[in-house]
């Protein structure tokens, strides 16, 4: 039961493109006491059905471009092949805290990218009471 | 004339194999992640528009995840019981997001899993 609260709550976000993946992650850790690879492996399986529905519905609305998206792919399965197999070797205590580093790497991204609208959104209204 | 259209041809396909590289590792060792990586890439690098780039990303991501569930599965590494159940709660919540998110200002989710991921990546660091 408590697997599929998390999962709810994680699909809620996955909504918004912020990552639903880190969070659903986190959630299998610490509230129900996973392993780092088992809570990763879950989280690849949560996001193909999801996946696959926004992919149809992105096809539809044009939303995607293909021919990038495959030249993309192709390296990315090469990347993914070497990711997970460094992955699986990993010291689950080792590959957690990687994970932990991450996280913060895109928290800053987050705060960067915060402040970056927020100073624009100044500029703006500075133009605004100018005119 | 030619020769610089080509360049830039060469350039953009350089960039997308990078592309590719980097958020297919990354994804490979966290199993997350590749959308946060390749959905900036191709709006700053490529100039793609922000909805085609996060529509473009979901496509180029399926076929890592897949990669990579691959050679989790092979480790037994999947937890067939906790991931079909999460994968049920993940349509449910997708759903819901779906109806109501748009009622919220992104500013203020965005702040919110900003102090998330700083909360997360600080207990996973120190534990």
């Amino acid at each position: 039961m408590i697997e599929i609260l998390i999962g709810i709550v994680s699909g809620i976000i996955s909504g918004t493109g912020m990552g639903g993946g880190t969070i659903l992650i986190f959630l299998l850790v610490y509230v129900l006491g996973v392993d780092q690879h088992i809570a990763q492996a879950t989280n690849l399986v949560f996001f193909i059905p999801t996946s696959i529905i926004a992919i149809i519905i992105n096809l539809k609305n044009k939303n995607i471009a293909v021919q990038s998206a495959i030249l993309i792919s192709v390296f990315g399965i090469l990347g993914a092949i070497i990711g997970a197999n460094i992955s699986i070797k990993i010291d689950v205590n080792i590959l957690r805290k990687c994970f932990g580093i991450f996280l913060a790497i895109i928290a800053i991204h987050e705060i960067y990218t915060i402040i970056k609208k927020y100073r624009k959104q100044k500029i703006r209204d500075n133009n605004k009471k100018k005119i | 004339m030619i020769k610089n259209a080509k360049n830039r041809n060469m350039k953009n396909i350089t960039k997308k194999i990078i592309i590719g590289l980097i958020a297919g590792i990354v994804s490979g060792l966290f199993s997350t992640g590749g959308g946060m990586i390749v959905v900036p890439a191709l709006i700053y690098l490529l100039n793609m528009e922000d909805k085609k780039a996060r529509g473009t990303s979901i496509f180029c991501i399926l076929p890592m995840v897949i990669t990579s569930g691959f050679f989790y599965y092979k480790s037994n590494y999947i937890d067939w019981k906790i991931s079909l159940l999460c994968a049920t709660g993940g349509m449910i919540g997708g759903y819901i997001g779906a109806k109501v998110l748009k009622k919220i200002p992104v500013q203020y989710l965005k702040i919110i899993f900003t102090i998330f991921l700083i909360y997360a990546s600080y207990k996973m660091i120190m534990t």
